[in-house]
C-alpha cells in the first residue's frame, strides 16, 4: 500500500502549459478515479508519475519513495519506478505470446523461471486468461488483450496500480464487468489504484474517491463520489459529473426573474450575491418535482419512460429543462402527460455567476 | 491528448546525476554518418564545379554547360525521359487495366510475368537488343536482309528510338504496378453508378476510371522520368557506338577520356551539376502534381472490383499480352543464352557453332569469379549496413524527433535523387585522398561507401514505414515494467521490425548485385562487380563471354529472387 502525493507539479509542452503547480495526495489503498474532460491533462499527469516525461517543477511521492523532485534534481527512471500500469491501448507486446507479456516485468526482474511462470499464471488466473497463456495478442479480442495488460500490471505485485482509460474501447457489458473486475483485484491486492478517464459514469461506480480536473488542468474537487454529486465544488463539478439545467438569473424593476426568453418572476429564495442578477440557478433534474401549488408553470414536451424513472422535457418561458422522475416519485404524486401544463418546484438549487456567452441547458 | 514519443529522451538523469543518453548518441552517431556518406560527397561536387584549388572559377562550368556536345546530351537525355515516360505510361496503364479489370484470361501467372523487367537489369536487355538489332550486325537484322533481299539494314536500335524502346520495356512496370494496385483497392460501386446513370462502358472508362486512379498513374510515370533522366546502362550500351550520349554516359565518356584525371573528373562534377538540376526538376514536378490531384476514394481493404467482359476483344487482347511478355522478357532472355554459347561474335546461330568454350573462358578468366564475390561482396555489406543504419536514421526521425529532424529527412533522402553516376563523382572527389589523407580509390570501400549512399535511403523507407506501425506506447510499457530504454528496443521495438529491417536488406542487395551505373565509375583493376565485368568484357569485343556471364548473372538474380520470394512467404505465416 503507498499513497501518491503530487506536489507542485508544472509541465510545459513547448508554450502550452498542461499543468500549472498542480497537488493532489491519492490516499492508499483506495481506488481513486481521476476525472477531466479529454484534453486537461490526465493523461500528462500519469506519464510524469511513471517517469516518461519530467515536469518543471514540483515533486512525486510514492509511499516512501520519492520518485521525482525537481528541486534536489531526482529522477528515477522509468524502469525502476515499479508502478504497475494499463495503458490506454492496451500496448500489449504484439509479437509476444500472452504468458511472454505477462512474465516481461518479471524476466527483467531478474526472476527465477519458476517464479516468473508461478506468478505470471497466477497473474493471468486472476484476469481469467490461463486458457489463453499461448496465444498471441492478434488472437485475442480487445476485451481479452485488454485483461492481458491488467495481468501484466499485477504481476509485479507493486503498491501502485494505475490505469488509464483502460475500459474505453470495450462495449458496455465488457465495460461493467471490467469495472466490477477492478473492484475484485482492488479488494484482493489492497493495492493503491489510481484510475484516469473522461467517463464520469465509470468513475462513479468505480471509485473511493474522485479528483475532478478541469479543462485548464487545474484541480476543482477531491473527495468521495458522494461529496461530489451532494456539494459540487464550483460550477464544473456540477455540469460535469452528471446532467444540470440552468436558469439565468436577471434583475429587472419589477424584482428577480428566470430570463427564459420572457421574464418568469423567481419565487425563489436567493442569497444575496446572486439576487443581483448575471447568476444563475442551477438544478438537476431529478431535483425538479410536480407541484400543482407552485407559481412556476411549465408544460410538457416530451416524456420518455426509462424503465426506472420517467425522463421529461419541460418548456419554462422558452428553455427547454430536463426533468427525471424516479418511479416511487410517479406513484406518489403521478405523472405528468405530453401536453399538459404542470407546477414546478426546485430542491437543492444552487447559484453560479453567468458564464460569458449565455448558458446550456 | 496526443505526445510526441520523443519525450523519453529526458528520462535519463538518475538521482540528479546525467548518464550516457543513449538518444542523443544515437542522434549524433547518424549526423555524423549521413555527414560523411552523403554530405560530403555532393559538396565536393558543387565545390569543384565551381572551385578550382580554392579560388571560385566559373569559367570551366560555363564551358561545360555551353559546350555543344554536352547540350545535345541534355537534350537527349530529356528526349528520351520524356518518351519513355510518355510510352511507358500508355503501355502500363493498358495493361495494368487488362489485368485489373478485363476477363482476360491467366491473370496470375501474367501479373507475375509483368513483374520480370523490374528484377531484369535493364542494360542486359540493352546487350540483347543490340544483338539483334544493330545497325551494323544485329541478326534478325542481317537474317531480315536475307530473307526479304533489303538493300540496308531494316531496324537500327542504335538510335534515340532504341533507346526508348528497351527502356519502356523495363519501366512500365513503375506505372503497370501502381496503377493495377490502385483500380483493386477502387471502390466498384464508382464506376457501377456511373453504369447505371446511362454512361457507356467506353465513358466509364474514360470519365471515371482513369481520372481516379490518375494519381498513382502521374506517380508511376514521374518516376519512370526521374530513373530514365539519371540512367546509365541503356543509353551506353546502345548509344555508345553511334555517338548518342545522354547527360549520364556523357559524364562517363569525359572521365574516361580524361583517363581519370582530375581536370576530367572536375568536368564531370560540372556536368553532374546539370544533371542534377534536370532531376531536381523532375522531383519538384512530381511533389506537384501528387500533392495535387488526391481523390479519397481509394479504399484501404480490397474490394472486388467487377470484371469488364472482352468478348470478342478478348483472345486478340490476350495474344497482345502475351505477345509483349514474349517479346519483352522471353526473347532477350533466349538470345543472350543462345549468344553465350557461340563458338564467335557473328557465325550464324546454328547448332554446330554451338561450344561451352565462352563459360569456360570467362570462368577461368581471372576477373570473372573476382567480380561475382565483388559483388556479393559489396551488396551484401552495403545490405547489412543500410539495413541498420536506416533503422537509426528512421528511429531518430521517427521516434526521437531531435532538432533538425527534417534536415535528417531530406539528407539520407537525398540520394534518391541523386543519379548514381553523379553519385560516383562525389565519392571519388571525397574519397581519393583530399579529405584527411583518406584514399580509398581503386578500393573495393569506395564501392561500398558510394552503395551505402545511394541505397541507404531504401531501408530507412522501409524502417520508417514498420516504426510507424509501433505504438510508442509498446515501447513505454516495457520500460515501466522494469526494461532500461536499451533493453526497450532490444525486446520490443526491434523484434518488431525485424521484418522491414529484412526486406530493407533485400531491396538494397538485389539491385546491388546487377548494379552497373556506380561501379563502372568507381573500379579499380581488382574491383570490378559483376554489373562492370560484363559491361567491359562487352566493351573489349567478347561478346560470346559477356553473354554467358550475363546468363550466369541473370541465373544467380533470378534463384536470390525466387529465394526472397520464398522467405518473405514463410515469414508471413508467423
Amino acid at each position: 500500500m503507498a499513497n501518491v502525493i503530487f506536489d507542485n507539479i508544472t509541465f510545459r509542452y513547448g508554450s502550452n502549459t498542461v499543468l500549472d503547480h498542480f497537488s493532489l495526495e491519492v490516499e492508499s489503498g483506495k481506488i481513486v478515479c481521476l476525472v477531466g474532460p479529454s484534453g486537461c491533462g490526465k493523461t500528462t499527469l500519469v506519464r510524469a508519475l511513471l517517469g516518461l516525461i519530467r515536469p518543471e517543477t514540483g515533486s512525486i511521492t510514492v509511499g516512501d519513495r520519492v520518485l521525482f523532485d525537481a528541486k534536489k534534481r531526482i529522477n528515477v527512471p522509468a524502469e525502476k519506478r515499479n508502478i504497475g500500469i494499463v495503458f490506454q491501448d492496451y500496448a500489449v507486446w504484439p509479437h509476444m505470446t500472452v504468458l511472454e507479456n505477462v512474465s516481461y516485468p518479471l524476466k527483467k526482474q531478474r526472476r527465477s523461471k519458476e517464479e516468473i511462470r508461478q506468478r505470471a499464471m497466477h497473474a493471468l488466473e486472476q484476469v481469467r486468461m490461463t486458457e489463453y497463456a499461448n496465444h498471441l495478442p492478434n488472437q485475442l479480442s480487445g476485451g481479452q488483450q485488454q485483461r492481458v495488460a491488467i495481468a501484466r500490471a499485477l504481476v509485479v505485485d507493486s503498491d501502485l496500480l494505475v490505469m488509464d482509460e483502460p475500459i474505453t474501447n470495450l462495449d458496455a457489458k465488457l465495460r461493467e464487468e471490467m469495472l466490477l473486475e477492478i473492484r475484485m483485484i482492488q479488494n484482493r491486492l489492497g493495492a493503491t489504484i489510481l484510475y484516469i478517464t473522461h467517463d464520469q459514469q465509470s468513475a462513479l461506480q468505480l471509485c473511493d474517491k474522485m479528483a475532478i480536473m478541469e479543462q485548464d488542468g487545474s484541480l476543482c474537487q477531491y473527495g468521495t463520489d458522494e461529496e461530489i454529486i451532494l456539494h459540487p465544488a464550483n460550477r464544473f463539478t456540477f455540469e460535469f459529473i452528471g446532467v444540470s439545467n440552468f436558469l439565468p438569473l436577471e434583475n429587472t424593476p419589477s424584482g428577480l426573474v428566470f430570463n427564459c426568453g420572457e421574464p418568469i418572476p423567481c419565487p425563489l429564495d436567493v442569497p444575496p450575491e446572486a439576487a443581483q442578477g448575471g447568476y444563475e440557478l442551477g438544478v438537476r433534474p431529478n431535483d425538479i418535482v410536480f407541484d400543482s401549488s407552485s407559481p412556476l408553470r411549465a408544460r410538457v414536451d416530451s416524456r420518455v419512460f426509462l424503465g426506472s424513472e420517467y425522463n421529461y422535457f419541460l418548456t419554462l418561458g422558452q428553455k427547454q429543462i430536463r426533468v427525471q422522475q424516479s418511479m416511487l416519485d410517479a406513484r406518489t404524486r403521478g405523472t405528468a402527460g405530453e401536453g399538459e401544463t404542470v407546477g414546478i418546484r426546485f430542491l437543492n438549487t444552487r447559484f453560479y455567476p453567468a458564464r460569458k456567452g449565455g448558458t446550456s441547458a | 491528448m496526443k505526445f510526441r514519443s520523443g519525450v523519453s529522451a529526458e528520462l535519463a538523469a538518475v538521482d540528479g546525476r546525467k548518464r550516457l543518453n543513449m538518444d542523443k548518441v544515437m542522434t549524433v552517431v547518424c549526423f555524423i554518418l549521413l555527414l560523411i556518406i552523403v554530405v560530403i560527397p555532393i559538396v565536393m561536387i558543387i565545390y569543384n564545379a565551381f572551385f578550382n584549388e580554392g579560388k571560385l572559377e566559373v569559367e570551366m562550368f560555363v564551358e561545360q554547360v555551353t559546350e555543344s556536345k554536352n547540350l545535345e546530351a541534355m537534350w537527349n537525355t530529356l528526349k528520351i525521359a520524356v518518351l519513355a515516360t510518355i510510352l511507358g505510361t500508355i503501355m502500363g496503364v493498358f495493361y495494368a487495366w487488362l489485368l485489373g479489370r478485363s476477363d482476360i484470361p491467366a491473370k496470375g501467372l501474367m501479373r507475375a510475368l509483368f513483374n520480370i523487367p523490374y528484377m531484369f537489369p535493364p542494360f542486359l536487355g540493352a546487350m540483347a537488343w543490340d544483338m539483334m538489332f544493330n545497325g551494323r550486325s544485329g541478326y534478325i537484322n542481317k537474317w531480315l536482309v536475307q530473307l526479304f533481299g533489303l538493300k540496308g539494314m531494316p531496324i537500327n536500335i542504335n538510335s534515340v528510338w532504341g533507346i526508348v524502346f528497351v527502356e519502356v520495356s523495363y519501366y512500365f512496370p513503375f506505372v503497370f504496378m501502381q496503377v493495377v494496385s490502385a483500380l483493386e483497392r477502387m471502390d466498384p460501386t464508382l464506376e457501377e453508378s456511373a453504369r447505371i446513370a446511362g454512361a457507356k462502358q467506353r465513358q466509364v472508362i474514360w470519365k471515371i476510371t482513369l481520372p481516379l486512379v490518375k494519381p498513382a498513374i502521374s506517380a508511376g510515370a514521374l518516376l519512370i522520368l526521374t530513373t530514365s533522366l539519371a540512367h546509365f546502362g541503356v543509353p551506353s550500351i546502345l548509344g555508345y557506338a553511334k555517338g548518342i550520349y545522354t547527360l549520364p554516359t556523357r559524364i562517363y565518356a569525359v572521365i574516361y577520356n580524361s583517363g581519370g584525371s582530375f581536370d576530367g573528373i572536375r568536368q564531370g562534377a560540372a556536368l553532374s551539376v546539370m544533371l542534377v538540376v534536370v532531376v531536381a526538376a523532375a522531383l519538384i514536378l512530381q511533389n506537384r502534381i501528387l500533392s495535387a490531384g488526391n481523390y479519397d476514394i481509394i479504399k484501404g481493404k480490397s474490394m472486388r472490383p467487377t470484371l469488364i467482359k472482352l468478348r470478342g476483344a478478348k483472345i486478340p487482347l490476350f495474344l497482345l499480352a502475351i505477345l509483349t511478355l514474349v517479346l519483352i522478357v522471353i526473347v532477350p532472355l533466349v538470345m543472350i543464352v543462345l549468344i553465350s554459347f557461340l563458338k564467335a561474335y557473328g557465325l550464324p546461330l546454328e547448332f554446330k557453332n554451338f561450344t561451352l568454350a565462352q563459360y569456360e573462358k570467362v570462368f577461368s578468366a581471372n576477373g570473372t569469379i573476382d567480380s561475382i564475390r565483388n559483388s556479393l561482396f559489396v551488396s551484401i555489406t552495403a545490405g547489412i549496413i543500410c539495413m541498420f543504419l536506416g533503422t537509426l536514421v528512421a528511429y531518430v526521425v521517427q521516434k526521437i524527433r531531435p532538432k533538425g529532424k527534417g534536415v535528417l529527412e531530406v539528407i539520407s533522402m537525398l540520394p534518391y535523387a541523386i543519379p548514381g553516376t553523379v553519385l560516383s563523382i562525389g565519392v571519388i572527389l571525397a574519397w581519393s585522398g583530399r579529405i584527411a589523407g583518406i584514399n580509398l580509390y581503386n578500393t573495393i570501400w569506395i564501392i561500398l561507401v558510394a552503395y551505402l549512399a545511394r541505397y541507404l535511403s531504401f531501408s530507412m523507407k522501409t524502417s520508417s514505414a514498420a516504426l510507424l506501425q509501433v505504438h510508442s506506447s509498446l515501447e513505454e510499457a516495457a520500460r515501466v515494467c522494469g526494461a532500461s530504454h536499451t533493453e526497450s528496443l532490444a525486446d520490443i521495438t526491434l523484434p518488431l521490425i525485424r521484418p522491414a529491417m529484412v526486406s530493407g536488406f533485400f531491396l538494397i542487395f538485389l539491385p546491388a548485385m546487377r548494379e552497373v551505373t556506380t561501379s563502372i565509375l568507381l573500379y579499380g583493376p581488382y574491383t570490378r562487380t559483376l554489373g562492370v565485368q560484363i559491361y567491359s568484357l562487352r566493351d573489349a569485343g567478347m561478346i560470346p563471354q559477356a553473354a554467358a556471364l550475363a546468363t550466369v548473372a541473370i541465373g544467380i538474380i533470378i534463384i536470390l529472387n525466387t529465394i526472397v520470394t520464398k522467405l518473405t512467404k514463410d515469414r508471413k505465416g508467423v
